[in-house]
């Protein structure tokens, strides 16, 4: 039953007489004996959380001994994560007589307890849980973590704090993980080339470490059995002693006038580096006030034992810390060790020695992440039936895991090691077992391989095999248990005998004459995995199998064979007509006609307007689309009368006539009249619709704002001036102020701004930054054109064509304001940055449809950065472009620059006005359920055992061991910081599923909305609600939750892969919007801003941590908790 | 339409901190882009054809004009004394609210909002520095320890990002704590860098001023030099830069921190090394400590665009004297 409709709404207004009104509607439900739980859910479901639980609140205010009350208001915090839960549902508990209603909370409690670390209050509900009936659960002993013994550390000189600064650590990171992270820096960043031999010399980053030790050394000396530095009075021996090992010295006697100042600059640049706080120092000095420096050695873990890791003539010569610096082998080693879990660590030690494990080290460190020992024998891919083909391939058993993996590690330079890998990370069932099937993975696997199997895919710094990992993680499988063909086989066989973009390989190419099915085109991508060069016809293959994807009938063999053909001028492309499944075949053959037809425009200037007027036409139908403004079965039609017009567009007046045609088609497609420029920034901001209109005024301000600073013509305007000319061809009378308000805003254009006097432009540069585009708009003089033209209907026509550029600039204005990320500079600082977005490229390369690039970066003698190529990669480009503006909030921390962009790109690329309340409340009830599963797991071993086979198809198995681990030693806190909300999503679903009888509050809810309503919570309704644009990998910018393992780092453009591999950050804002009972189009200036903020907080000390991210999300969600905390209080005060 | 009307109407006097507003509205459910004319400040220095400053001078002494309207003067100050409200006779009076001790507050209270100078200091820790981080560390030190009593300071680094190492305050130690702490970087982005600070300036009312400690190069900026002018330009922000003789390998750097300072009222100084910069350091301290600050609300002015601002004294005397500051600005736009 539904509230009265006089109450409606009102939870939301903070009014006394609205509290009323709520108070009233509480008491009236009273008396018709309503549910409040249901109440509350049809509250929520129109997007009144607040309303919910105040209508609650007010429930159990004025009913405090009503069971009903309780419960419903207890189960309502509870599934909002909210931390009062865990009171109401202790009175609930001291009101209730039912025995098992009594059992069923205590145990809630109790997980609800240890999720907040309180294990006293847990105990003592656990006692409450056995007395009302319940069974034999026993909370977890918790593990004190073991003292460490002489052997199990190492020590460095000084405080850590100064070392991980030298070093480039995290100060976050925990102890167990400084070593390996430091080995990791000292392989990838500690040595290079020598000039002079080909042995490895050290860089400035590890002759800095060095030069710190032996400096920390001495100071460890002056700090001598004490362990600290203390310095009485500043006219001591001491003083000059330290200040000798610092590097400076005092200016000016001791007193208020003693400054410290530079004489060693090699010293004292370790000094300020390493963070010894010489200001204190100073300080205290000045003051003649003692000073005191706790310089004890630093203890760090060591896996295994110091004593594993050296020589006998190392031990007795060097420090491990010395040793593990000059031997970046052993560093690898370290670190190929460290990323097995425990028990699978352990076993290698004991059975394979220190030298040999040092030999393959680099084979482990890139691919022994994905090792483990399962009940007792060595995981495989497609086991157990492939068990015996591995077997054969590796030459040991799976039962013996320990040779298995020292075979595995040193057979053919690590191929067979990379196809292991790559085969363990895929997460369909079905893909795994095609690709196991014994002959199948022995054909594969030899094509991979090749005849001369040096060098190995481990060589390099960073992992170069991208290919091979996508090509495993991005296949698609039919229904019949065959790989998808895009096209068919002779498309692909085509492809290597006629290479219309050169030969891609010898063998393969006489190979192809042969081949009769996919699993032939398969094997060839296999085999050039293999090649250090970019492998285009797989990035073919799955471009195309992506943009079949989704599709009722796949694109017809014709249409492959033309993107095929046209893949490498065009291929960025195919990610725009891939925003939607509904396309026909001849609209996507037609948007290539199209821009073959621009491409034969010949003027140069009007083929960059065309590209860059049809490209933003397709760039705002692809947003349209995106947010469903234009629906799926209009979105066809949509986009071929747009491009339609191009096709035979060859001057300026044709192209002006196909853009703004174009922009009419567009509004056509779209509800509402009135200024066209006022529509298309409400529709590109997605808000048409909403009754949220403080959030839809925010992104309309932010939109104008950025067109302001760009001044940038009104689309309004100029087709109002483009109609009136035309009108003027048929008789009107020429208005001056129509033409004026489009000529008087292009004075306000100034020149690009190069702070170069001309003599210096000459030198410096060669014809980059002269902007014909812009100087052209400026010197265009309307009025007079048009004065000019009189009622000449061609002479006018061509007027109407001139305003083509700066329709360009308006068209690419509002994409730009679209994508532009909160705390963005350039776009206001810059005021030519959208006019000086350049389609045609630099001399020598044609970049109109390339994907879009940042140039001129770090160049000062430019007129700053732009963005060079089409619009279809703007969204990262864009972001690329800003990232550097955001202000890191720690010292050192710098912005993660391969994460970032992507990470900016998913806050503004997907958005949330369609996204339903029960939506948003849905994928937070699955980040609570898996806390709650995981506090479950630490109470049940049998819970435990099922978390860790979920997580370990989704985790890298010795992060998921570890989590069992820490959940066995009752450590839930640490348990849960090694679990990403996308792997929380991912458990929850799963194990929910699987567990019928697992029940509560939080999983009833989850099966009643899946029972009531399925389409609105279907996995990929909500993949599209909130998941990410992952254009590397999918070939569309259309969001969405894969549920993959996050990547490794990987060379080359597979650092985007990396990024696009994280998908837990949209799921943790809607969580955390789901607990502050904020409505789901409020996300949509949230999470940009969220967005900007974690980015902040990372300090991260390498590519793959990820660790850092997820404290980053954490602190953020924190700080946003507190905040809401802050004004609630003080509203309340109000 | 929202983005084209705009009218201009004359801005209300008597606010401290925000002009008229400048605005049609005409759908009351659309956001209206306006015209806003926020108050001017404007610092300024006199010297005499020696290059003595000249002190003592009155408001009456000067003519300020905007695109050769004349503009009424609303607060005056001279070098870190308070600001005083300029009355319709061209008399003086103490602000309202203002204390003797006002110095000894911090930075954001409104009485002394005028008082003294806020000084941001950005610091290169890029690879650039990497010789002279240390000199360049110990030279920056000696500087906020020689600043006026009044003024308050932050100390900024940057190398790709930047970094907030010290906030705006009149804690000396904090700044030097602060600056202590700056770590050694990789890239410079020495222009966005510079963009940041001066939108953080940009907040602070007062009087501000930007000092940069950098040897020059960029390679990692995304904006220009000369957009990053406009910036302190319309912002009324003067930019010193203090570097070495080590700049001058790079002509293109030291030409853009010449033009840079120069057209935001501020200095380049070049020393031989970081040790021997306390020329500089005295210079900046005497411009500071010599410079006239006052504060308008524009007159009725229908240009959008550049406004240029002219500093004349009245008097004979004046003819010889040289002055320096801002060319003029650009009026914001908000809602």
């Amino acid at each position: 039953m539904r509230i009265p409709k006089l109450f409606e709404g009102v939870g939301t207004v903070r009014t006394p007489m609205a509290k009323l009104f709520l108070t009233c509607a509480v008491a009236l439900q009273f008396a018709l004996g309503q549910d409040l739980g249901t109440q509350a859910w049809q509250l929520k479901q129109r997007g009144e959380p607040n309303a919910a639980r105040e209508l609650l609140e007010n429930a159990v205010k004025l009913g405090p001994n009503s069971i009903g009350s309780w419960k419903a208001y207890a189960e309502f915090l509870d599934r909002h994560g909210d931390t009062g839960a865990r009171k109401a549902y202790e009175t609930f508990l001291s009101l209730t007589n039912d025995q098992q209603e009594k059992q069923a909370l205590s145990r809630r409690l109790v997980v609800l307890d240890l999720l907040a670390g309180d294990n006293a209050a847990a105990a003592n509900h656990l006692e409450n849980y056995r007395a009302a009936g319940g069974g034999t659960l026993s909370l977890p002993a918790i593990y004190a973590k073991p003292a460490m013994t002489p052997g199990t550390y190492i020590e460095i000189p000084g405080p850590l704090r100064s070392f991980a600064r030298m070093a480039a650590l995290s100060p976050d990171l925990s102890p167990d993980e400084l070593l390996p992270a430091l080995a990791r820096n000292v392989v990838t960043n500690g040595y290079q080339a020598a000039s002079s031999n080909e042995s490895l010399e050290p860089t400035e980053y590890l002759k800095l470490i060095n030069r710190y030790l032996a400096q920390a050394r001495e100071l460890a000396k002056l700090a001598g059995e004490k362990k600290a530095i203390q310095i009485d009075q500043c006219d001591s021996t001491v003083t000059g002693d330290v200040l000798k090992v610092i590097g400076y010295r005092m200016r000016g006697g001791c007193g208020a006038e003693v400054v410290l100042e530079t004489v060693n600059a090699t010293k004292a640049f370790l000094t300020i580096d390493s963070g010894f706080p010489l200001a204190e120092l100073e300080q205290s000095l000045r003051a003649n006030r003692p000073f005191s420096l706790s310089y004890a050695p630093t203890q760090i873990p060591v896996l295994f034992a110091a004593e594993y890791w050296q020589s006998a003539k190392e031990k007795q010569n060097q420090e491990f810390i010395d040793s593990f610096l000059g031997d970046p082998q052993l560093c690898r080693l370290y670190l190929g060790l460290a990323k097995l879990d425990r028990e699978t660590s352990e076993r290698m030690r004991k059975s394979v020695s220190v030298q040999r494990l040092k030999a393959f080290a680099h084979v482990l460190d890139f691919f022994g992440g994905m090792f483990y020992i399962e009940n007792g024998k060595a995981a495989v891919p497609g086991a157990p039936k492939s068990e015996a083909v591995w077997a054969e391939l590796v030459g040991a058993p799976v039962s013996t895991p320990e040779k298995f993996f020292e075979n595995l590690m040193s057979k053919d330079d690590g191929w067979l090691c990379s196809y292991y890998d790559a085969l363990l990370r895929i997460p369909n069932q079905n893909l795994r077992d095609y690709l196991t099937e014994t002959a199948r993975m022995k054909r594969f696997y030899a094509a991979l391989k090749g005849k001369i199997s040096s060098p190995g895919p481990a060589r390099p710094v960073f992992r170069a095999n991208t290919d091979l990992m996508l090509l495993t993680t991005r296949m698609r499988m039919e229904p019949t248990g065959k790989p998808h063909m895009p096209g068919a086989v002779e498309t692909w066989r085509e492809l290597f005998l006629k290479h219309p973009h050169g030969k891609y390989d010898g063998k393969l190419t006489k190979a192809a004459a042969g081949w009769k099915d996919v699993d032939d085109v398969i094997e060839a991508m296999f085999a050039l995995c293999r090649k250090a060069v970019e492998n285009e016809p797989l990035k073919m293959f799955m471009a195309l199998s992506d943009m079949n994807r989704r599709r009722s009938e796949p694109l017809s063999k014709a249409t492959v064979d033309r993107l095929v053909k046209d893949y490498r001028a065009l291929s960025p492309q195919y990610a725009v007509i891939n925003e939607t499944s509904a396309l026909q075949d001849s609209t996507v053959n037609q948007f290539v006609d199209a821009i073959q037809a621009i491409n034969s425009i010949r003027d140069q200037g009007v083929r960059a307007d065309a590209a860059g007027t049809m490209q933003s036409l397709a760039a705002m139908w692809q947003i349209l689309v995106r947010q469903n403004t234009i629906p799926e079965d209009k979105a066809d039609a949509a986009l071929k009368s747009m491009v339609e017009p191009y096709l035979k567009a060859k001057s300026q007046k044709d192209v002006f006539e196909a853009a703004s045609g174009g922009l009419r088609t567009l509004l056509k497609q779209t509800e509402g009249s009135g200024n066209m420029q006022d529509r298309l920034v409400d529709l590109l901001t997605g808000a048409a619709k909403t009754t949220d209109t403080e959030t839809q005024t925010a992104m309309q301000q932010q939109a104008i704002r950025i067109f302001e600073a760009q001044k940038l013509v009104s689309i309004e305007h100029l087709l109002a001036m483009a109609d009136h000319l035309e009108a003027v061809g048929k008789g009107a009378k020429l208005d001056p102020a129509i033409v004026t308000r489009v000529s008087s805003r292009l004075t306000e254009v100034q020149l690009p701004r190069a702070a170069l006097s001309g003599v210096e432009k000459n030198a410096l540069l060669f014809g980059y930054w002269t902007e014909r585009h812009i100087e052209n708009q400026r010197k265009t003089n309307f009025k007079s054109a048009a004065e000019k033209a009189g009622a000449d209907p061609a002479k006018l026509a061509d007027v109407r064509g001139s305003l083509l550029p700066i329709l360009r600039d308006s068209m690419v204005g509002l994409v730009y304001a679209h994508y532009a990320p909160p705390g963005g500079q350039i776009i206001f600082t810059n005021p030519l940055f959208v006019r000086s977005h350049d389609f045609i490229g630099m001399q020598g390369s044609v970049a109109t449809w390339k994907t879009t690039e940042v140039v001129g970066t770090g160049w000062p003698a430019s007129a700053g950065g732009r963005l060079v190529g089409s619009l279809a990669g703007l969204p990262y480009a864009i972001a690329e472009a800003e990232q550097n503006f955001l202000i890191p909030s720690r010292e050192q921390a710098l912005i993660w620059g391969d994460l970032v962009p992507q990470m900016i790109q998913s806050s503004k690329i997907p958005r949330w006005w369609n996204v339903s309340p029960v939506q948003m409340h849905f994928a937070a009830l699955h980040l609570h359920n898996a806390d709650s599963i995981l506090a479950e797991a630490a109470l049940n071993e049998e819970v435990r055992k099922q978390v860790g086979s979920i997580l370990i198809g989704y985790a890298a198995p010795a992060r998921a061991r570890k989590v069992s681990a820490l959940l066995s030693e009752g450590r839930l806190t640490e348990a849960r910081e090694n679990v990403t909300p996308a792997e929380s999503y991912s458990l929850s679903r799963l194990y929910t599923a699987r567990n019928a009888a697992y029940t509560g509050a939080i999983p009833d809810e989850l099966r009643r909305i899946e029972r009531e309503d399925p389409a609105s919570v279907k996995l990929e309704v909500l993949s599209r609600a909130f998941g990410t644009p992952k254009p590397t990998l999918t070939n569309s910018y259309r969001p969405e939750l894969l549920e993959l393992r996050t990547f490794p780092t990987l060379m080359g453009y597979s650092s985007r892969i990396l990024a696009e591999s994280w998908e837990s950050n949209l799921l943790y804002y809607a969580s955390l919007a789901d607990e502050l009972y904020m409505r789901p189009s409020q996300l949509n200036t949230a999470i940009p801003e969220w967005t900007k903020l974690t980015v902040e907080k990372i300090f991260a000390t390498h590519l793959e941590d990820w660790p850092a991210l997820l404290r980053s999300l954490r602190l953020v969600g924190n700080d946003v908790r507190q905040k809401s905390k802050t004004v609630a209080i003080g509203g309340a005060g109000n | 339409m929202r983005l084209a009307r705009k009218v201009w109407i004359p801005a209300l006097a008597g606010t401290l901190l925000l002009g008229g507003l400048l605005v049609l509205a005409q759908d009351a459910s659309r956001p209206v882009f306006r015209v806003k004319v926020d108050m001017v400040v404007l610092g300024f220095t006199v010297q005499d054809s020696k290059g003595r400053y000249v002190n003592g001078l009155k408001p009456k002494d000067f003519r300020i004009l905007e695109d050769s309207i004349p503009q009424k003067l609303n607060t005056f100050a001279e070098g870190g004394k308070p600001a005083m409200q300029v009355m319709d006779d061209g008399t003086l009076k103490p602000m309202a609210g203002q204390t003797e001790n006002a110095a000894a507050a911090g930075p954001d209270t409104k009485a002394d909002a005028f008082v003294g100078t806020n000084v941001f200091v950005l610091f290169d820790t890029s690879n650039y520095m990497y010789r002279g981080f240390v000199y360049a560390s110990d030279a920056i030190a000696d500087f906020v320890r020689g600043l006026d009593r009044a003024d308050s300071v932050a100390v900024y680094t940057f190398s790709r990002n930047l970094n907030r190492a010290a906030d705006l305050s009149r804690d000396r130690n904090g700044a030097i704590f602060g600056l202590r702490k700056a770590v050694a970087g990789d890239d410079a982005a020495l222009y966005n860098c510079l963009l940041l600070t001066l939108r953080d300036a940009a907040k602070v009312p007062g009087r501000k001023v930007v000092i940069v400690f950098s040897n020059g190069p960029d390679n990692a900026s995304m904006v220009a030099p000369d957009d990053v002018r406009a910036v302190a330009e319309d912002e009324g922000i003067p930019i010193y830069v203090i570097s070495t003789s080590e700049a001058s390998k790079d002509p293109i750097s030291s030409g853009v921190f010449r033009r840079l300072s120069s057209k935001t009222g501020g200095k380049t100084y070049f020393a031989r090394s970081w040790q021997k910069q306390v020329e500089a350091f005295e210079n900046i301290r005497e411009d500071l400590g010599n410079s006239y600050a006052v504060t308008y609300y524009p007159q009725a002015n229908p240009n959008e665009g550049f406004r240029k601002i002219t500093v004349e004294v009245i008097g004979d005397a004046a003819k010889k004297y040289r002055l320096r500051y801002r060319p003029g600005y650009r009026p914001s736009h908000g809602f």
